[in-house]
């Protein structure tokens, strides 16, 4: 148990995983025709009923939710209202001529000239569109004339969707009884669960309490790599995060002296065949990998079906 | 009819630590769910309904919850996951029994940012066209209110250091979290810049661990094996998603939310005698006391240190929940007296964009 541990942490290797995922952003009418706007070096504010400007441009107003009602060209001059310094980068409050509101962005130059209340201006980035950081950052600029906000001519159409990915890595813990799992695929190529407190079959993964009673779990049973499919579904499309090119079967396996489901793949060469005799009930074999095994359960390459 | 009274009759927590080499969220969560029972008087099987809170982001996964059923002792229970720090967890478990609608409850958050880079965490929070192409994020923000901060109070960074290093002291005296050597206000001054003006010591540190709560209806509170804790006054707010439109110098949603607490409760935070606060930073921590209208002379202020030395991402406010529990239950621990009111707090979002605040009563 946890809760009142005497060891120090110890330092284990970990599972290296990745979630990288594909967006396609709608960025709607304000902060698309802004983005749109930024070739053209023009900053696009938004002016409310009540005659308030804010840039960049919002659809609707943060402080009370009222829609806006026009897009106007904002000044490309401004001050900075608050400020800090985050991994080298000064980011700033700046707050434009003629807007209400404040706004994020980058400071170029050096901290000893910042403070606030300080003049700045847009410096523009060529090359870069449709990203507020074709605005590189703002510079100072001590005696830039106070702008005024004028009304947008011609506006480019709204950007409509931005292309976007976010990728996130983690280094996942296995802890001691995934720990031993993998070490047991790993050294000696045999899959270990652990009993329950009720019965001779196994729990795979391993893990200290049992899901069904909440009691703690008994002593380590190696399974054999023999099963029964239990759940399956032939896949015969293509989608984000498979493993193996389609056609293939996902199942859901018992393995024999096992009472959970392991999930892994069957090949096949044909849906047709796998319709007719792969299914509840099949029994099937593990192929293990050739070559050296790196404790993860792509150490079972796939399995297949038994001929019995 | 008036809703029913809803008391804390148990806590279970593991240490907090930086990292958690050792252990998956599973085994975490099982050490907790299981520990919470003894000597509590109730069992799993007294269980009517389980909350739990966590990250999918954090995690790595999806419906993280889904894989976590077996140890947080869900298995055909009603569960609920809140995507959002522990004492928000704690919130809905306490309205379902107010309601009436069930009698016990057990609520647990766990976290384990080690797995993850916080950093992305923090960036997913903020909007992706204005904001995040910019560098602006969680620890921004907490700059830009500690600059803001500095400049209106007329205080000085060796006073944040101050605060910081004595939080960092009294979690190494007091709490279950894992501190090699505890930083003196030179160290903190000394550690590297992570938001001018603040460092990284004084920021809140992420760590991971999880806690478990079970909370009780006032009829099931007579057989508690110990003391039980009452939930007297509960308040949330959120305030403007953009930090910069936000009043600077306060926090307006944990205003609100401690108003909200204190008409429940019929006294306000002030009159606490112990008060547990979640900060993202020793500026954040500074203006949540100004907002409560504390006195560090007068009531026991973080006596476990808070969020400063120990941040576990989404458990926070359940941690400084279950810390009140035990200094209300327990004060010999804490050098003896009878406090009987506590005041708790968690917040989250960049720069403390929703807090919630709760009264607890023995």
């Amino acid at each position: 148990m946890y809760s009142a541990p005497e060891s120090m942490s110890l330092d284990m290797p970990t599972f290296h995983a990745e979630i990288s995922l594909p967006y396609t952003l709608t960025p709607g009418g304000a902060a698309g025709t802004f983005l749109a706007e930024m070739k053209n070096r023009r900053i696009v504010g938004s002016r409310f009923a009540n005659g308030e400007v804010v840039a960049p441009a919002q659809d609707f107003s943060a402080s009370d939710g009222e829609p806006m009602a026009s897009f106007v060209e904002v000044p490309q001059t401004g001050e900075i209202t608050a400020f800090t310094r985050v991994d080298g980068t000064i980011i700033a409050f700046i707050k434009l001529d003629g807007c209400a509101n404040e706004f994020p962005h980058r400071v170029l130059g050096d901290l000893d000239a910042v403070r606030i209340g300080q003049r700045v201006k847009a410096e523009w980035d060529d090359g870069v569109e449709n990203s507020i950081l074709a605005i590189k950052g703002f510079v100072i600029a001590e005696d830039a004339a106070v702008g005024t906000v004028s009304d947008l001519s011609e506006p480019e159409e709204a950007i409509g969707s931005l292309d976007y990915a976010l990728a996130l890595p983690y280094e996942h813990a296995y802890g001691p009884y995934y720990g031993r799992m993998f070490d047991e695929i790993k050294g000696f190529g045999r899959v270990m669960g652990v009993r329950t407190a009720d019965g001779d079959d196994a729990l795979l993964p391993p893990r200290e309490i049992d899901d069904i009673s909440h009691t703690p779990t008994g002593t380590w049973k190696t399974c054999a790599d023999t099963g029964t499919i239990r759940g399956c579904s032939i896949i015969n499309m293509e989608f984000i995060g498979q493993t193996k090119k389609p056609p293939y079967v996902y199942a859901e396996i018992v393995l024999d002296g096992a009472s959970t489901r392991l999930i892994h793949l069957i090949e096949i060469d044909d849906v047709e065949f796998a319709k007719k005799n792969i299914g509840p009930g099949t029994r099937v074999r593990a192929i293990w990998t050739d070559g050296e095994r790196k404790g993860s359960m792509a150490d079972i390459e796939r399995f297949e079906v038994i001929e019995e | 009819m008036a809703l029913g009274k809803v008391a804390v009759v148990a806590t279970a927590q593991t240490e907090l630590r930086p990292l958690w080499g050792e252990a998956q969220h599973i085994d975490l969560i099982s050490a907790v769910v299981t520990s919470v029972f003894k000597g509590s008087g109730f069992s799993i099987d007294d269980v009517d309904f389980v909350i739990d809170s966590g990250s999918d982001v954090l995690d790595g996964r999806s419906i993280s919850n889904c894989g976590f059923l077996g140890a947080l002792g869900a298995h055909r229970k009603e569960e609920a996951r809140v995507e959002a720090d522990g004492i928000w967890a704690l919130q809905y478990g306490v309205n379902k029994i107010r309601s009436g609608a069930s009698s016990v409850g057990l609520i647990v958050a766990y976290s384990k940012p080690s797995e993850s880079l916080v950093e992305n965490y923090w960036a997913s929070q903020v909007e992706p066209f204005y904001q995040r192409p910019v560098g602006f994020s969680q620890r921004a923000a907490a700059g830009i209110q500690a600059q803001r901060y500095l400049a209106d109070r007329g205080c000085s960074e060796r006073d944040l250091a101050e605060l910081a290093a004595r939080r960092w002291a009294d979690a190494k005296a007091h709490a279950s979290v894992q501190i090699g050597d505890v930083p003196d206000a030179e160290a903190i001054l000394a550690s590297s810049e992570s938001a001018l003006p603040l460092t990284e010591l004084m920021m809140a540190r992420p760590v991971d661990g999880a806690v478990a709560m079970l909370i009780v209806d006032e009829p099931s509170a007579r057989r508690a094996g110990n003391n039980p804790v009452f939930i007297t006054g509960m308040g949330s707010g959120t305030d403007c998603h953009a930090y910069a439109d936000r009043d600077p110098l306060k926090l307006a949603s944990l205003e609100g939310a401690a108003a909200m607490a204190a008409r429940a409760a019929g006294w306000s935070a002030k009159e606490a005698d112990v008060v547990e606060l979640s900060a993202h930073s020793v500026v954040g921590e500074m203006l949540a006391m100004d907002v409560l209208g504390l006195d560090e002379g007068k009531a026991a202020i973080n006596r476990s240190g808070g969020a400063l030395p120990a941040d576990p991402i989404m458990a926070t406010g359940l941690c400084r929940a279950a810390e009140a529990v035990r200094q209300l239950r327990e004060p010999q621990l804490y050098g003896g007296g009878a406090p009987s009111r506590a005041v708790v707090h968690g917040a989250q979002g960049v720069g403390m964009q929703n807090n919630c605040v709760m009264t607890l009563e023995v």
